[in-house]
C-alpha cells in the first residue's frame, strides 16, 4: 500500500517550532506520525556555573506561555536542595499565581487557540436568536448571558466581523470543512462566548499580576518565599483578586462547561470511538496542599486505561532517552549531534534510528506517557478524590458518558474544563486560609536563611503539575554553583519522539488512525495535536535523569 | 572656535545668525568693508525715494556676533589663519568668504558724478543726490533695473528716464513678445519712461567728471544720470591670490574652498561639481546651511540645487519665476494667455519636464508648479490649464519660506499678532530675502479686523505643533495609498470594535496612553488614532526565532486586549506562528508573498535570539527546514523596518547568555546592520511595540534613538528615577530582607538587589497588564531586562557591584 506524507510546519496557534510530519494511506488515514522540536537553546547548559539563587529568574525565561511555573519550579527545586521550607502564606501566594495561569491558560486555550477546530462561524450566522437562548437551556441550568436579544446583538457582532473582512479572531482556514458538525444556534452560543473569554482572558492576566508583578514572566519569587508581602497585606488587593475569580467562576459554570458539554454531545461518536486517543498510559504526580493533608491532585500513574490499578508515582522510575532525538551519550554524558534534515527539508525518519528531534524521549519505566489534564482527572478520579469526584461524575451524567471517553481528542478538552471549575472552587478556599492567617497575625512571606552557611554541595528537585502536565526540575548544586540543572517539560512527555524500540509518544500515537478528509486541509491532525495544549519552549531540554542521578554533559562544536 | 565672516551681506548675516543659533559657544566676527552695519540690499529702492532710512533695511543680528565695520580684507595668510585689512589683522579657526559680488559697469565711472551702479547703501545717495533734473538712462533691463526703473518712476523729480535694452527683452530672454509688452506697457503708461530694445551706448562726453552728452545708438541724450544695471560678477579679487578661483571661489558641495579651513557662501563662490555660483538669495542661505553643518560637524548636508523662485512686484504687475537647474535652452514653451486680466502663464519644457515657469499678473499656485519642478514628473499640460485658478493658500507671498496669503491670514486670526515684528516667532516670512516684507506687514494690517478678540490666541508652540501634527497626517494619508494584501477598511475596523462592544471612551483612553507614551503633546491624539486605523496599510511580518513567545503573549495579554488583539489582527500580521491561523505550507506562501511583492514596504519584527552556531542549525522553520538566520536574512532583506522586540532580539538575551551554548546573537548583529530599532526587555511592554509601529507610520524620521538603537521616549528615563520608592530611598528607608517591616512598608528596594538605578525604561510609569503592577511594587525589584547582557550582570537579587562581573 502507497502512503503519501504530509509535512505540516510551522504549527500555528501554539506555542514554539513544532513540525509534524504523517504518513497517509490512500484513504488518508495516518499510518505512522512524527513530531518535532525545531529549536534548542540549551537554558540548562547556561545555569550551569551560576548562583542556585538564580535559577528562577533564568529558567522562568523557559517559556513565556507557561509563564511563571519554571520560575517556581526552580526556585522550589533549590529550596528542596537546602531544605528550607518557604512560610505557608508565600506557598498559598505562590498557589494563587499558577492557579490564576492555570485558569488563564485554559480558557485561552480553549477558546481562543482550539474552538475554532469546532466552530464554523459561517454556521452560525444562520442561527435564531430565539432558538439560541432554548438551545442553551439544554445544556445549563442559567447558561451565561442568555437572552434573544443578547444572541441577536451577537449576530449582529458577527455579521460586522463577516463585513470586517478576515479582521478578527474568525479567520480560521478551515471553515465550511465537513467535519463541523454543530448546529447554527450552538456555534453561535459558542461565538458569544468566545467573545466574552477575550476579555476575561485580560482579567486573569491581572489576577496574575497583583501578587506576580507581571505576566508574562511574573516576578515575585526568590528562595525561601515572595516578595509581594505588601500585596498581600492590602486589602485591596486581596479584594480584586477574589472578584476577578468571582468572576471566572462565573463564567466557567456558565459558559466554558456548558459549551465543552455541546461539543461533547455533537462528537459523541468520536469519544466513544476513542479518536484521538494515545496509549493509555497516564502520568500526575499529584499536588497543591489542600486542607488536612489533602491535595488538589493524587498522585498516579495508568497503564493501559486500567483504571482499576492504579500505582503510585515513583519518580526513580523517570528516564530519559535520546536514540532518537538529536544528542549522543556514552555512559551519562550527554553532547548535541545534530544529523540534519534530510534535503527537501523533512525529516530523517527512514531508518529506525534516524534522529528527528530536539526533544527527548522520556520514559516512566520504560514506557511513554501522556500528561495534563487527563491524566489528572484520569487519575484524581480513579483515586477516590472526593474533591473532584463531583466534579466529573456531574459531567459525565450529564452527557452520558463514561471515564474512559474521556481519552479522545474531545475528551482532553473536557478534562481541562472540568479541572478549571475545580480549580475556582479550590481558589476559594486558599484565599481564605491565606485570611485566617493574616488574622491571626501570621504575616511571614520569607524563610530566613543564611547562605553562606548552607551546604556547599546539595541535590534538588521539584515536581508540579502545571496547565500542561508534569514538570519536573532537577538541581544538582556544587560547590555553591549550579553544577547541573535539567527540566521535563509537560510538552516533553507528550511530544516525545520514539526511540529504538518504535514507541510513539502521546502526539504521534494519537495522530496514528485519524482519517484525514483532505489532505490540503489537515484539520483533523491540528485538532489532535491542539487537544493536548502543545508548548514546545518548554519542551526542549537537555536533560538525563535516570532515575534522581543528574548527568553531566557537554555540547560540542560550540 | 573662532569663525571669522568676510562680507556685510545677508549670506554673512545669515551665516552668523545661524552658527551662533546651532553652537552659542563659537566666537563669530563679521568683516564688513561697508560702514553701516549689514543691511538688506534687496530694499535699496527705498533708500532712494526715501521711504526708509538705513535703520529700516538692517538686518537683525545676533547681539553676541561681533562686528568690525569699514574693514577690507586685502590678505589672507592661510598658513597661520589670519586675514589683514589696511590696520588690522583677525585671526580664525574656521574662515567664511561671504562678500557677493560687485556690479559691473561698461566703463570705469569712479570719479564720475553722474554716473552710479546700484548695489549698496552709497550708491543710493549718490543716485538720491544726482538724479533730479536730470534724464535718467539705466542700463540694463534686467530685474534690478526693472526695480529701479519703477521706483524712480515715482520719483516726482524726475521727468524723464530711458531705458537701454541691448536685445528686445525686458526681465528675461525668454519671456514671450506678450509678457513683454504687457510689463512695458505697465511702465511706459504714464509716459516718463522710454524704452529703447537694441540699444546700447555709443559715444559719450565727459566734462569735469560729469557726463555732458551719451549718445545711443538711436538717442542722444543731454545731462543724462547714468545708472548701470547690467550684471554682476563675484567679489573675489582680493582672493585670487590665496585661494583657487574660477568665476568665483571654488567649493566643494560643503562649500569648502581648497583650504579645509576656508569657505566661501553666496555669490562669491562657485560649486566646482556643479560649475554653479549662487544668484537668489534662497541658494545663498541653503550653501550657508551646508557649511554650518560641516563646520559644526553636524550631520554635513551637501549643497543640492533646487528649484527657485524670484518675484518682482512692479507697480501694476506681479512676476513669479520658478527655474529648475536643469533648465536649458532647448525647450518647448507652453504660453496661457488671458487678455483681460492681462494675465500670462509660460511654461519651459524640457523633455517633457517642467523646467522653468514664469507668470505675469498669475495667481498659480506656485508651491505646486516648485514641487511639480523638483519631482521631475511628466508635465500634463491638459492639468495645468485646467487647474490654473488659484490655490486655496492665495498667492505665494515669500517665496524664501513658502508662505502663502491665506498662511498668514491664519496665523494673525489664530494668534491675534498685529505687527510684522510680533510675527518672527510664527513664521520668518518676510525675514529670509526681505523682498516680501512690506506685503507681509500690509497683510497682517489688513487682517487685523478678523481678529476675533473673545478667541483664545495660540502661541508659536501652539502653532507649530499644530504644523506637525498637520505632517503626521499627510504622512498617514500617503500610507493610506497603498495597497497591502490586507484589504481592510477602516470601516472594518469600527465594525469590529462595536462587535466586541468597545466604546469609543475605551478606545479614546487608550489611544491617550499611547500618545502619552509616545512623548506627544495631547493635541497629537487625534492623528495617533488615524495612525492606528492606518496600521493596516503596512504589512507585518513577526518572525519567532529562538525565543519563548514571551513577547506575543503579552502583547495579547496586555492592558487592553479587546483593543489590541483586535489592532494585532487590522495591523496586516501577515504572518505571525502563535496567532495565525493557518499552518504548514499555507502560512509559508503567505510569507513568500510579502517578501517578494512588497519589498520596502513591510516592517518585520523579530522576537527571539538567532542561534548562529552549528550553521545554525539549532533553529528550523518551515517545511524546508530553512535556519532561523537564513529566515531572518531572507525577510530582512527587503523590509522597510527592522524592529526587535524582547531581549533575545536585543542582544540575544538568556539564549545567549553565558556560556551560549548555540552562538545566540540579537537581530543587529545577525545582520549586521545598525539601522535595527531595538525594544529591549523581558517581556518588553507591549505599549512600546504599539508605539513604534505607530512612529514610523506617523513621522518621516525614526524616533530618536538611544546608544543601543531604543526609542528615546521609551528608554530615556531610568527606573530609579521614576520610581514609587525613590522617597524612600531618600529618606534611607531600605527593605533589609525578604517580608521584614520595610518590605511590608513599600521601603526602597536597593539593599536587595534593585537594578532599577543601572536600568532605563518607562515601567515605572507605564507598568504591566493594564497598570496592574510592575516589579518594584510587587516587592522584588527591577532586574534590569532591558539592558544588554542582563542576564549575566543583574539577573539576581544582590547588590550590584561592578568587579563581580
Amino acid at each position: 500500500m502507497s502512503t503519501k506524507k504530509i509535512v505540516i510546519d510551522p504549527i500555528t496557534r501554539i506555542e514554539g517550532h513544532l513540525r509534524a510530519e504523517v504518513e497517509v494511506d490512500e484513504d488518508g488515514v495516518v499510518q505512522e506520525a512524527y513530531v518535532s522540536g525545531q529549536l534548542f537553546r540549551g537554558i540548562e547548559v547556561i545555569l550551569k556555573g551560576r548562583d542556585p539563587r538564580d535559577a528562577g529568574l533564568l529558567a522562568g525565561r523557559i517559556c513565556g506561555v507557561c509563564t511563571n511555573v519554571h520560575f517556581r519550579a526552580a526556585i522550589t527545586s533549590v529550596e528542596d536542595a537546602y531544605k528550607i521550607e518557604p512560610p505557608k502564606n508565600a506557598q498559598i501566594i505562590r498557589d494563587l499565581i499558577t492557579m490564576a495561569l492555570f485558569i488563564q491558560d485554559h480558557v485561552v486555550h480553549f477558546y481562543h487557540l482550539h474552538s475554532l477546530d469546532f466552530v464554523d462561524v459561517t454556521s452560525a450566522l444562520q442561527a435564531d436568536p430565539k432558538l439560541t437562548s432554548k438551545e442553551a437551556d439544554k445544556y445549563s441550568d442559567h447558561p451565561f448571558r442568555n437572552s434573544d436579544t443578547h444572541y441577536e446583538a451577537v449576530l449582529t457582532k458577527l455579521q460586522n466581523f463577516v463585513k470586517a473582512g478576515k479582521l478578527g479572531p474568525f479567520n480560521n482556514g478551515y471553515w465550511g470543512h465537513k467535519d463541523y458538525r454543530l448546529n447554527p444556534e450552538q456555534n453561535l452560543i459558542l461565538i458569544s462566548h468566545y467573545l466574552e473569554a477575550l476579555e476575561f482572558q485580560a482579567t486573569m492576566g491581572k489576577a496574575v499580576a497583583i501578587f506576580g508583578a507581571k505576566s508574562s514572566h511574573p516576578q515575585t519569587q526568590v528562595v525561601g518565599g515572595v516578595t509581594s508581602v505588601a500585596d498581600m497585606l492590602n486589602p485591596q488587593r486581596l479584594n480584586d483578586y477574589l472578584f476577578v475569580i468571582k468572576e471566572a467562576k462565573e463564567f466557567i459554570n456558565r459558559a466554558y462547561l456548558p459549551d465543552m458539554k455541546i461539543i461533547a454531545s455533537a462528537y459523541r461518536d468520536e469519544m466513544k470511538a476513542g479518536l484521538g486517543r494515545a496509549n493509555g498510559n497516564f502520568l500526575c504526580v499529584g499536588g497543591y496542599e489542600f486542607e488536612d493533608d489533602q491535595r488538589l491532585f493524587c498522585n498516579g500513574v495508568i497503564y493501559g486505561h486500567d483504571f482499576s490499578k492504579i500505582e503510585e508515582f515513583d519518580e526513580s522510575l523517570i528516564s530519559e532517552e535520546i536514540d532518537r532525538a538529536w544528542y549522543s551519550g556514552e555512559g551519562r554524558a550527554n553532547e548535541v549531534c545534530y544529523t540534519d534534515l534530510n534535503e527537501d527539508g523533512s525529516l530523517k525518519t527512514a531508518k529506525n534510528d534516524d534522529k528527528y528531534s530536539w526533544i527527548k524521549a522520556p520514559r516512566y519505566d520504560g514506557k511513554t506517557m501522556e500528561t495534563g489534564p487527563l491524566a489528572r482527572i484520569l487519575i484524581s478520579y480513579s483515586k477516590d478524590n472526593q474533591l473532584i469526584k463531583s466534579f466529573v461524575d456531574e459531567f459525565l451524567n450529564e452527557t452520558d458518558l463514561e471515564l474512559i471517553d474521556l481519552s479522545s481528542t474531545v475528551g482532553r478538552n473536557c478534562a481541562r474544563a472540568i479541572e478549571t471549575n475545580y480549580i475556582c472552587e479550590y481558589i476559594f478556599k486558599l484565599v481564605s486560609r491565606l485570611i485566617q492567617n493574616i488574622k491571626y497575625y501570621d504575616t511571614e512571606t520569607w524563610t530566613k536563611y543564611d547562605f553562606n552557611s548552607l551546604e556547599k554541595s546539595a541535590k534538588g528537585r521539584a515536581f508540579f503539575e502545571v496547565p500542561r502536565g508534569v514538570l519536573s526540575h532537577f538541581v544538582n548544586i556544587e560547590n555553591e554553583k549550579i553544577g547541573n540543572y535539567s527540566v521535563i517539560a509537560p510538552t516533553t512527555w507528550n511530544a516525545s519522539p520514539k526511540n529504538f524500540d518504535g514507541k510513539r509518544g502521546a502526539y504521534e500515537e494519537a495522530l496514528v488512525g485519524i482519517k484525514i478528509e483532505d489532505t490540503s486541509k489537515p484539520l483533523e491532525v491540528l485538532r489532535v495535536l491542539h487537544s493536548f495544549d502543545p508548548c514546545l519552549a518548554c519542551a526542549v531540554h537537555v536533560i538525563d535523569a535516570k532515575g534522581r542521578e543528574l548527568s553531566s554533559y557537554k555540547i560540542k562544536t560550540l | 572656535m573662532r569663525v571669522v565672516i568676510v562680507g556685510g551681506g545677508i549670506a554673512a548675516v545669515y551665516l552668523a545668525n545661524n552658527l551662533k543659533k546651532q553652537d552659542s559657544g563659537v566666537e563669530v566676527t563679521i568683516v564688513s568693508d561697508e560702514k553701516n552695519p549689514p543691511y538688506d540690499r534687496i530694499h535699496l529702492c527705498r533708500l532712494v525715494d526715501e521711504s526708509e532710512d538705513i535703520g529700516g533695511i538692517s538686518l537683525p543680528l545676533d547681539p553676541t556676533v561681533r562686528l568690525e565695520l569699514n574693514q577690507k580684507i586685502n590678505r589672507i595668510d592661510t598658513e597661520d589663519k589670519r586675514v589683514f585689512s589696511d590696520d588690522s589683522m583677525f585671526s580664525y579657526d574656521k574662515l567664511i568668504i561671504a562678500t557677493g559680488s560687485v556690479p559691473i559697469t561698461l566703463f570705469d565711472i569712479e570719479n564720475i558724478e553722474n554716473a552710479a551702479v546700484f548695489r549698496s547703501a552709497d550708491d543710493c545717495d549718490i543716485i538720491k543726490a544726482g538724479v533730479s533734473g536730470r534724464e535718467v538712462v539705466i542700463v540694463g533691463s534686467g530685474p534690478i533695473g526693472l526695480e529701479l526703473l519703477e521706483t524712480l518712476n515715482e520719483m516726482p523729480g524726475i521727468e524723464k528716464i530711458t531705458l537701454l535694452s541691448r536685445g528686445t527683452h525686458l526681465y528675461n530672454r525668454e519671456l514671450s513678445i506678450d509678457s513683454i509688452k504687457t510689463i512695458e506697457e505697465c511702465y511706459t503708461k504714464a509716459g516718463k519712461i522710454r524704452i529703447s530694445y537694441e540699444d546700447e551706448i555709443v559715444e559719450k562726453r565727459i566734462v569735469n567728471n560729469e557726463i555732458t552728452l551719451l549718445k545711443t545708438k538711436k538717442h542722444e541724450i543731454q545731462n543724462p544720470f547714468l545708472v548701470f544695471g547690467v550684471g554682476i560678477k563675484p567679489n573675489i579679487q582680493n582672493f585670487k591670490e590665496s585661494l583657487k578661483c574660477n568665476k568665483g571661489i571654488l567649493t566643494n558641495l560643503y562649500m569648502q574652498s581648497e583650504d579645509e579651513d576656508i569657505y566661501a557662501v553666496g555669490e562669491c563662490a562657485e560649486v566646482k561639481d556643479i560649475n554653479f555660483v549662487a544668484g537668489h538669495v534662497k541658494e545663498c542661505t541653503m550653501q550657508a546651511d551646508c557649511a554650518i553643518s560641516h563646520i559644526l560637524g553636524k550631520d554635513a548636508k551637501e549643497f543640492k540645487l533646487e528649484a527657485s523662485t524670484d518675484m518682482l512686484k512692479v507697480g501694476e504687475f506681479d512676476l513669479v519665476d520658478v527655474s529648475s537647474p536643469k533648465f536649458s535652452c532647448g525647450y518647448e514653451k507652453v504660453v496661457i494667455a488671458s487678455k483681460d486680466v492681462n494675465r500670462i502663464d509660460e511654461y519651459f519644457i524640457n523633455d517633457d519636464k517642467l523646467t522653468k515657469f514664469i507668470g505675469i499678473n498669475s495667481n498659480v499656485d506656485v508651491g505646486y508648479i516648485e514641487s511639480l519642478i523638483n519631482s521631475g514628473d511628466e508635465v500634463d499640460i491638459n492639468y495645468l490649464y485646467q487647474n490654473r485658478l488659484i490655490g486655496e493658500r492665495g498667492r505665494l507671498i515669500c517665496s524664501c519660506e513658502h508662505v502663502y496669503h491665506q498662511d498668514l491670514v491664519d496665523i494673525v486670526v489664530s494668534s491675534g499678532i498685529g505687527s510684522f515684528s510680533e510675527l518672527a516667532p510664527f513664521s520668518q516670512a518676510g525675514r529670509v530675502c526681505g523682498r516680501c516684507k512690506m506685503m507681509v506687514s500690509n497683510i497682517i494690517k489688513e487682517s487685523q479686523h478678523l481678529i476675533d478678540p473673545n478667541m483664545p490666541r495660540k502661541t508659536p508652540e501652539d502653532i507649530q505643533r499644530e504644523k506637525e501634527v498637520a505632517e503626521v497626517a499627510k504622512r498617514i494619508a500617503k500610507f493610506n495609498t497603498l495597497h497591502p494584501r490586507n484589504n481592510l477598511t477602516t470601516d472594518n475596523l469600527e465594525a469590529a470594535m462595536a462587535s466586541l462592544d468597545i466604546g469609543k471612551r475605551e478606545v479614546n483612553s487608550w489611544i491617550s496612553m499611547v500618545t502619552a507614551d509616545m512623548k506627544l503633546h495631547p493635541s497629537f491624539e487625534e492623528v495617533t488614532l488615524e495612525g492606528v486605523k492606518t496600521l493596516n496599510k503596512v504589512p507585518i511580518v513577526w518572525l519567532e526565532l529562538a525565543d519563548c513567545s514571551g513577547n506575543s503573549e503579552s502583547f495579547i495579554k496586555s492592558a487592553n486586549p479587546a483593543i489590541e488583539d483586535l489592532i494585532f489582527d487590522y495591523i496586516s500580521l501577515d504572518y505571525h506562528e502563535l496567532l495565525m491561523s493557518a499552518s504548514g505550507d499555507q502560512s509559508e506562501t503567505i510569507l513568500e508573498d510579502i517578501i517578494k511583492n512588497q519589498k520596502g514596504e513591510y516592517v518585520l519584527i523579530v522576537e527571539g535570539a538567532i542561534p548562529l552556531a552549528m550553521d545554525g542549525k539549532y533553529l528550523r522553520i518551515g517545511p524546508k527546514g530553512e535556519t532561523g538566520i537564513d529566515l531572518l536574512k531572507k525577510c530582512a532583506k527587503d523590509a522597510a523596518l527592522i524592529i526587535a522586540v524582547g531581549s533575545c532580539a536585543f542582544d540575544g538575551g538568556v539564549v545567549a547568555a553565558s556560556p551560549n551554548p548555540t552562538g545566540a546573537v540579537g537581530v543587529a548583529d545577525a545582520l549586521g546592520r545598525n539601522d535595527v530599532i531595538n525594544i529591549s526587555g523581558c517581556p518588553t511592554n507591549p505599549i512600546n511595540i504599539v508605539g513604534t509601529l505607530l512612529s514610523y507610520i506617523m513621522f518621516e524620521e525614526l524616533p530618536e534613538l538611544d546608544q543601543f538603537n531604543r526609542p528615546l521616549w521609551a528608554y530615556e528615563g531610568r527606573v530609579h528615577d521614576n520610581c514609587e520608592r525613590r522617597g524612600h530611598y531618600e529618606l534611607g528607608e531600605f527593605v533589609k530582607e525578604w517580608g521584614d517591616i520595610g518590605a511590608k512598608k513599600g521601603w526602597c528596594l536597593f539593599e536587595m538587589g534593585c537594578k532599577g538605578p543601572y536600568t532605563n525604561v518607562n515601567c515605572p510609569t507605564m507598568k504591566f497588564n493594564g497598570g496592574t503592577s510592575w516589579p518594584v511594587q510587587a516587592g522584588h525589584g527591577c532586574m534590569g531586562c532591558t539592558e544588554k547582557g542582563f542576564f549575566d550582570k543583574f539577573a539576581n537579587e544582590r547588590k550590584y557591584v561592578e568587579e563581580e562581573n
